[in-house]
């Protein structure tokens, strides 16, 4: 009989007191005294630790490696850029899976790839068989290297804290690091198979792996045993080998796409030319298509795939009991048990985790092609039929730090009250209107950076007749482009759009502006939509080809959504062919201080994608964007490029207190009007190509991308409010924008000698625009926003660049603009400053503080307020 | 390892505590502990009637289900229901919580089965 074997941290596990059982050859935990569930829970609500060195660790180099690896996996090597991971399959000849695995790329010319434990050797036979015909060479690390997952939303803290490192990975999922162990290094990943957003894997030398986990069970982890694994996994609908990919209940193949996960691990690129199983697996895939178009009249492709499955009715599935529709059979439960979950109470991002512990019988199943989400299904245990319902998931993480239990049939309700009769509905608005404005405008604190307040001059002129009416025109060739309008009654608002673009140039000193776009994002939309539209401009007998490269902020790092696949960008980005990935690459940023652009590394980086567009342009922003150096760079090398810099938090900036755009060398000059710049809410684009340039052709296409691209109407209320903005702006800009980047300076300041965690560079006084960030604690960002709602101080909660998104946010972001427009200076910002600190660190009431001071605030400044305006604004407005 | 005099034990890990001719009937402390965390538990119908060293339920665990089998013959008189809504209460004191209470057949069956230090040895090696 062979001795089972055992890992490096066997030791550690006996000491535990661990149940230990045979797992594929290993003597291996299966759960620690404390027991599967609360390992589960403990898991999920702090940080649990798996030894996970029993798994396959094989590390694959040489000439052909590449070469190599795109023939015996399924997906895309070249997608994986340095410092990446990504999750594979080891196919065989007829699409089924020989092994699922995780291929991680620490080093530019070496590739890990980590395997099942209980598929070691088949998968060694296998890759050592096939390497043969590559020049490439495959080794065994798995003794060397041991392996310690660690998952769980504490998980990032515990390692930091371990490794003595404030940075581990970029906050993104495959994500992976080098970290220092005394000398040696650990490569870290943000990888893992628990469905926790906070999770990371790390491989160490075998040597120190029994300390490092002696460590991490001193900071706080839990040890969690394969039971509670598999839970885990179960729970966040991942596969095993063995239930769900290998061979199913009757001996037979499981299609590699009948596991809903294969549509991220299996690629048809080009590149990737002929592979194992490739014909079978293009043929899965139609059939995979046919099931997700809900195309049921030939499943013969894929027959079927692998769903969530909750039981509705009392009892436990288990792996291997049928499920049926009725009468007939439609499948089996490759995987099921109780599994637990801590009860929530309450909605949205104030909902909180309770220490109330429950059950919940769940599962997969590989059922026909036809069975969906939401259909009844019935599970057969031991002979009687118990009622079960096909699930979409069981858990999500879209809201880090936690990974949330997701149960069926709950519905999150949201009830507004509303007056049983129209006149009263009517009488309520008005009343809850008057208060809202009243409260906003005269007793809380505004500081969302964002947000502007506009002068009563620009407000009423926004609500005057012109916002009831129409004015499309279009420049035509045929009059010297001069301007034709489609209505009547015109004549008004022709001289205002035109004093409009007149009063844009003189602000920007540029060739060019479109005033029609209603939005920032609308206008960046229409620029992308232009440049499209202009590189197709000789060929439109086919399909356009679409943008890419694209080198913008990342929008962790601030950068807008528009500028980001997930926004406006998404219908103009191109793929690129080899990687399969958005052809986007962001501004690397610099180690010390990640809200600056790293311009040296922005060089290489252009030199090596030689991107057509570049986008600036940030919403959390606390510098100036380098787009002299950039610009000065391009031309030295003959990039033909456009240079787009979305200035919309910062456009009433724009000048010798921040930055000039066109002056450095921008082409184009997006933004909404009503952040920093007085007017009300519309997008705006402005662009320095004169009438002789070759590109003035471009210009053109980006006014009918407005016009008739984006609008229709071009909403002619808030455009005559914004020329009234405009002439404030260019009369005031001195003294305001002089104004708002002192009193953030000193804002900041105030903020810091108060005890805040302030961002930024100090030596320069934290920020060069209106913006200040203040750091309140990972996770903490909206609950300390909305304590200083409850308090009238308006903020909003921001996700630094180290975090996983907003719910995660560790943040809190402050603009000066609207309240150094009421009046605010020095003083008000320091006891401002020192009420803030009251609420975030003391947990004080200063609401009437706040309100008090405030009060003294309400007169607008930087706005036309003599007698004659006052008398002209008194007559309009008896005309509401 | 906990284990209570005055009861009787059967070689599957249950006990049994006769009251005359009725009897309260769970799973030992050696049982829950060897299942690990218990997650589900289902209990008969109150008049069903079960032979000795039949299945009168189960129990069951993360991992695996697990038959519960009576250790004389009788008719469920009692259910408890507890334990539906609270599995893991066998876990925390798995003599406090019975899982049935059945009429016994013939009480005479009692002396077939372990005393508490018989069935200590059987749990020890």
């Amino acid at each position: 009989m062979n001795a089972l074997k055992r890992t490096v941290l066997f030791d550690s596990h006996v000491k535990l007191g661990a149940t230990l059982v045979d797992f594929g050859g290993w003597e291996m935990p299966v759960n620690y005294p404390s027991g599967m569930v609360e390992e589960h829970l403990y898991t999920r609500k702090k940080a649990g630790i798996f030894d996970v060195s029993h798994m396959g660790r094989f590390v694959i180099s040489g000439r052909e490696a590449v070469k190599f690896l795109q023939y015996v996996l399924t997906n895309n090597v070249l997608a994986v850029d340095i410092m990446q991971a990504q999750y594979t399959m080891i196919p065989n000849e007829n699409g089924g899976a020989i092994d699922d695995a995780y291929l991680y790329r620490f080093y530019e010319d070496e590739y890990l790839l980590v395997v099942n434990a209980a598929n070691i050797e088949k998968d060694w036979e296998h890759l050592n068989r096939e390497i043969k015909r590559f020049d490439a060479q495959i080794a065994d690390r798995s003794k060397e290297l041991a392996m310690i997952s660690v998952q769980g939303p504490e998980s990032k803290n515990i390692i930091k804290k371990l490794f003595g490192s404030d940075f581990l990975t970029e906050p993104l999922k495959n994500a992976l690091g080098i970290l220092d162990y005394g000398g040696k290094e650990v490569l870290i990943a943000r990888t893992g198979y628990t469905g926790e957003p906070l999770g990371f894997e790390l491989f160490l030398s075998a040597g120190d792996a029994a300390a490092v986990w002696a460590r991490l069970l001193d900071l706080g982890a839990m040890a969690i045993g394969l039971g509670a694994r598999d839970t885990l996994r179960l729970e966040a609908g991942l596969p095993l080998y063995g239930h769900e990919l290998g061979l199913d209940a009757d001996g037979c193949e499981i299609p590699i796409f009948s596991c809903p996960l294969a549509r991220f691990a299996v690629s048809f690129a080009d590149a990737k030319g002929s592979y194992i199983g490739r014909e079978a697996l293009l043929k899965q895939f139609q059939g995979y298509q046919k099931i997700m178009e809900r195309n049921f009249a030939d499943l013969s492709d894929l027959k079927r795939i692998v769903r969530p499955i909750a039981l509705t009715g009392r009892g436990v599935a288990r792996a291997g009991c049928k499920v049926f529709k009725g009468d007939k059979e439609v499948g089996y439960v490759t995987s099921a048990t109780m599994v637990p979950y801590l009860k929530t109470e309450g909605n949205g991002l104030e909902s909180r985790i309770t220490d109330e512990k429950a059950m919940r019988a769940i599962g997969l199943a590989l059922v026909d092609g036809d069975i969906e989400p939401d259909d009844n299904v019935e599970v057969e245990i031991r002979g009687n039929k118990v009622a079960a319902v096909i699930a979409p998931y069981h858990l999500k993480s879209d809201a880090p730090p936690f990974a949330r239990p997701i149960i069926y049939g709950v519905e999150a309700g949201r009830k507004f009250e509303s007056a049983p009769d129209y006149r009263s509905k009517a009488l309520n608005l008005l009343e809850k209107s008057l208060y809202n404005t009243r409260w906003r405008q005269s007793e809380t604190i505004n500081l969302i950076p964002s947000e502007q307040s506009h002068s009563p001059a620009v407000r009423l002129l926004s609500v005057m007749d012109p916002s009831f009416r129409y004015a499309e025109h279009k420049k035509t060739k045929s009059f010297y482009d001069y301007d034709v309008f489609y209505y009547q009654g015109t004549g008004f608002i022709d001289e205002v759009e035109h004093l409009l673009k007149e009063e844009l140039k003189t602000y920007f000193q540029c060739a060019e502006v479109e005033t029609r776009v209603i939005s920032g994002q609308m206008a960046n939309a229409a620029v992308f939509s232009a440049l499209v539209d202009y590189k197709n401009r000789v060929n439109r007998k086919r399909d356009a080809v679409r943008l890419g490269y694209v080198l913008n902020n990342h929008i962790i790092r601030g950068g807008h959504l528009s500028a980001q696949p997930m926004g406006a960008l998404r219908d103009y980005i191109a793929v690129d062919p080899l990687t399969e990935k958005t052809a986007v690459v962001n501004f690397p940023v610099e180690k010390d201080n990640n809200f600056k652009i790293d311009v040296e590394e922005t060089k290489k980086i252009i030199a090596q994608y030689k991107p057509e567009l570049i986008i600036f342009g940030k919403s959390m922003v606390l510098h100036r964007e380098p787009v002299r150096e950039i610009r000065k760079f391009v031309d030295e090398q003959g990039i033909n490029t456009v240079i787009m810099y979305d200035m919309a938090h910062v456009l009433g900036l724009a000048g010798d207190y921040f930055q000039d755009p066109f002056a450095e060398g921008a082409d184009i000059v997006t933004g909404s009007t009503h952040k920093t710049f007085f007017g009300p809410q519309r997008g705006i684009i402005a662009g320095n190509y004169r009438k002789e340039d070759h590109r003035y052709d471009l210009w053109e296409t980006i006014e009918t991308r407005a016009f008739p691209g984006s609008v229709s109407n071009h909403h002619l209320g808030t455009l005559l409010g914004l020329l009234m903005a405009a002439y404030e702006m260019n009369y005031f800009k001195d003294e305001y924008q002089k104004n708002v980047i002192n009193n953030a300076k000193h804002f900041a300041k105030c903020l810091s000698d108060a005890g805040l965690s302030v961002a930024g560079d100090p030596s320069i006084s934290f920020t060069e625009t209106h913006q200040v960030i203040v750091r309140v604690g990972y996770g903490a960002g909206p609950e300390v926003a909305n304590r200083l709602e409850d308090n009238n101080i308006i903020v909003n909660y921001q996700a630094t660049p180290e975090e996983e998104g907003f719910t995660a946010s560790g943040a809190i972001r402050l603009g000066v603009a609207e309240m150094t427009r009421f009046g605010f200076g020095y003083q008000e910002f320091e006891q401002t400053a020192e009420l803030m600190a009251d609420v975030i660190l003391r947990n004080k009431n200063v609401k009437e503080d706040v309100r008090k001071l405030r009060g003294s605030y309400t007169n607008m400044k930087y706005c036309f307020t003599d007698d004659d305006v006052i008398k002209e604004l008194e007559k309009l407005k008896s005309f509401l | 390892m906990k284990i209570v005099e005055g009861l009787k034990y059967s070689s599957d890990h249950e006990w049994i505590k006769a009251e005359g001719k009725t009897a309260y009937v769970g799973i030992t402390d050696y049982a829950q502990h060897s299942l690990g965390d218990i997650v589900y538990v289902e209990l008969p119908e109150v008049g069903a009637k079960i032979s000795k060293n039949s299945a009168f339920g189960v129990v069951e665990s993360v991992k695996a289900a697990s038959d519960v089998f009576l250790p004389v013959s009788g008719t469920i008189i009692k259910v408890n229901e507890a334990l539906t809504e609270d599995p893991a209460l066998i876990n925390r004191d798995a003599f406090e919580n019975w899982m049935v209470q059945i009429e016994m057949d013939d009480p005479k069956e009692l002396d077939q089965l372990m005393s508490a230090s018989e069935y200590k040895e059987i749990c020890i090696e």
